[in-house]
């Protein structure tokens, strides 16, 4: 198979004993990738053959567990669906979602996209594939896994600078309603606040950067409709509507 | 509450579920991984929940022991699983030879399975290759190999363990010839740490051996990685098996909005040193395409390698094929006069928390702790919960 040699330059740094983020620097790693290897093979080998300390965050390499988030060229991607030749150029800049907390180099604590998230929230939702067909006596439905993987990509992504719960705990909020609907009203009551569903911009960024189609903006909108729909007083205006003015 | 310390080397789902049952039994306990958690073979599994229909021909114990785990984990940890069955295929007169026996073994390793009518399953499965002659359900699933573990780590942590990621170990530290504690270096603050230890236990699946050698000690573990294909659509909502003895290429599992082909066999000495050979990317299209036909038309999603911990030796590919699933504890002080270590060797996702049970049990009689295993009757909490 073809093989393109690449430079990557990776975010380096580490945290000192107070927490505070030290020796910043970007560091070069040359490598020849072929048009199979993912930015995260690469790493990988990276990570075996020339620098056994670099940090960064993995584990399914097939876009399902959501932990390899970072900035590739600049752009939000998961770093185990993006082909390293399918990129411009031969140098590959990676830096990491700053956004989370810093752990070091591309890894990342992702604790603060959770904060906002439903309590005890389903993660199991009905299957719309094959929804109607026969199934066995022994289940009642069809299931499957939400579709967010909880990267963080779209809350890293987003415009908005004033508190603001996300669109990942937004979305999530709205998938709870729909997969229980009697939890309506407690959870539309959690997003029905000035930092719930209403200092979104409707930039779009978060549905553009989502790697598994979950349109965070999308669900942000149904909330906002179904707050209008039951009665309740819109806790805030809406964010202005902008264009998207950061590269998503 | 014991004043033992147990410290846990191996973030991936052995060590998941031995952290957790440590804390239930009371014991103090610390876990490091080199990486992220599960970033080494646990996060790349297929996702099959296994009934142990696929092991039941050859090995009816391990058979027996992944049908009562997967009932156990449908129990403590409903998140992390889509629970649809699973269906075994006929495809071929040799297919058919097999069935009989196949059923036999299922039988006699108490997995529930049901002949469904070919025109019904593939009423359910309408992306079903219409050509099967038989076909066979059992209760299989798919598992969220990331989340799993993780709701073991939450449960663990919510109740006081000690839990250090990107801190790999560098060695050990003995008292005599006894292992009284780990070193491991911090990546996040560049520093070394010592830990101290009445036991520690290497759950480090196919990188045991690494870890061992830190010790002097060798280990019989064969690092098997396999193959695996994911297209952007999710065909079916079963795991759709061939039936047949186990081969390439032989499983289809949905989970999510993909669908994931697995996967093949391999030996290699270094876990590190694995990548996806081109060849088997075609290969793994043909094979499902058998089980399901519009596989191959699909957008191709991602391919990926994991290495599984294989118990023995092998020279080649075939004799791996060959080596057990099945997992044991070994004390080192019995086996090598390296007294406080313990390895696992072996095993697989879906008897988890069974391992952790045999080890724990382990852990507790060579500590003098009379506390019995809960992890079977404690429901998880959510893997959200690590986070927070």
């Amino acid at each position: 198979m073809d093989e393109k040699q690449c430079t990557f330059r990776i975010y380096r740094s580490n945290i000192d004993h107070d927490g505070a983020e030290c020796n910043v620097r970007r560091e070069e790693f040359s490598l020849a990738v072929n048009a199979r290897m993912t930015v995260l093979d690469a790493l990988e080998v990276i990570r075996r053959d020339q620098d056994s300390s670099l940090m960064y965050r993995h584990s399914c390499h097939h876009g399902s567990c959501g932990t390899c988030g970072m900035l590739i060229n600049g752009k939000r991607r998961l770093a185990c669906l993006t082909q390293a030749t399918a990129l411009d150029g031969d140098r590959i800049d990676l830096e990491p979602l700053r956004t989370m907390t810093l752990l070091g180099d591309l890894a990342v604590d992702p604790s603060p996209l959770f904060a906002d998230f439903p309590r005890n929230a389903t993660y199991v939702r009905e299957s719309e594939v094959n929804r109607d067909c026969r199934k066995p006596f022994e289940i009642d439905r069809w299931e499957r896994f939400e579709d967010c993987i909880e990267c963080g990509l779209c809350v890293s992504s987003c415009p908005v600078t004033e508190s603001f719960m996300g669109p990942a705990a937004l979305a999530a909020h709205n998938r709870e309603i729909i997969n229980r609907p009697e939890r309506r009203r407690e959870l539309l009551a959690e997003v029905n606040t000035e930092r719930g569903a209403w200092p979104c911009t409707r930039a779009l960024n978060c549905s553009r950067v989502c790697p598994t189609g979950v349109y965070p903006a999308m669900h942000i909108a149904e909330l906002r409709k179904k707050v209008e729909e039951d009665g309740l007083t819109p806790a805030a205006e809406p964010g202005e509507q902008r264009s998207a003015e950061t590269t998503p | 509450m014991s004043s033992y310390h147990a410290v846990v080397i191996g973030g991936g789902g052995t060590g998941a579920a031995i952290i957790h049952d440590l804390r239930l039994r009371g014991v103090q306990a610390t876990l490091v991984e080199r990486g992220e958690l599960t970033s080494g073979t646990t996060g790349r599994h297929h996702g099959q929940l296994h009934s142990g229909a696929r092991y039941a021909v050859k090995d009816r114990s391990i058979a027996r022991e992944c049908m009562q785990e997967t009932y156990i984990l449908k129990r403590i940890a409903k998140e992390s699983i889509e629970n649809n069955y699973g269906l075994f295929v006929a495809l071929d007169d040799e297919d058919l030879e097999h069935a009989p026996l196949f059923m036999q073994a299922c039988v006699e390793s108490g997995i529930p399975i049901k002949e469904v009518p070919v025109g019904e399953a593939c009423e359910m499965e309408p992306n079903l290759n219409p050509q099967i002659t038989r076909a066979l359900m059992v209760p299989d699933g798919t598992l969220d190999a990331w989340r799993l573990p993780l709701q073991f780590f939450a449960t663990a942590g919510h109740n006081g363990a000690a839990i250090h990621t990107f801190s790999p170990v560098t060695g050990f530290h003995y008292g005599g010839s006894a292992v009284t504690g780990v070193r491991a270096y911090d990546l996040k603050t560049r520093s070394e740490r010592t830990i101290g230890a009445d036991l520690v236990i290497n759950a480090t699946g196919a990188w045991a051996g690494q870890v061992t050698r830190m010790a002097d000690v060798e280990i019989p573990i064969t690092p098997g990685p396999g193959t695996m294909v994911a297209v952007r659509k999710r065909l079916t909502n079963m795991v759709i098996s061939h039936l047949h003895p186990a081969d390439d290429g032989d499983i289809l599992v949905p989970q999510r909005g993909l669908s994931i082909i697995g996967t093949t066999q391999y030996r290699t000495d270094d876990p590190d040193d694995i990548a996806v050979p081109e060849e088997d990317i075609a290969n793994m299209y043909a094979c499902a395409d058998t089980l399901v036909p519009s596989f191959s038309a699909q957008k191709y999603h991602a391919a990926w390698i994991a290495a599984r911990p294989l118990v023995g030796a092998a020279s080649s590919a075939d004799d791996a094929r060959n080596l057990s699933r099945d997992f044991s504890v070994v004390d080192h002080g019995k086996s090598d006069g390296r007294e406080g270590l313990l390895t696992v060797i072996g095993g697989k996702a879906t008897v988890l928390r069974a391992m952790a049970e045999q080890t724990v049990d382990l852990v507790c009689a060579k500590l003098g702790i009379d506390e019995p295993c809960r992890t079977a009757n404690t429901e998880l909490l959510s893997h959200r919960a690590y986070f927070t």
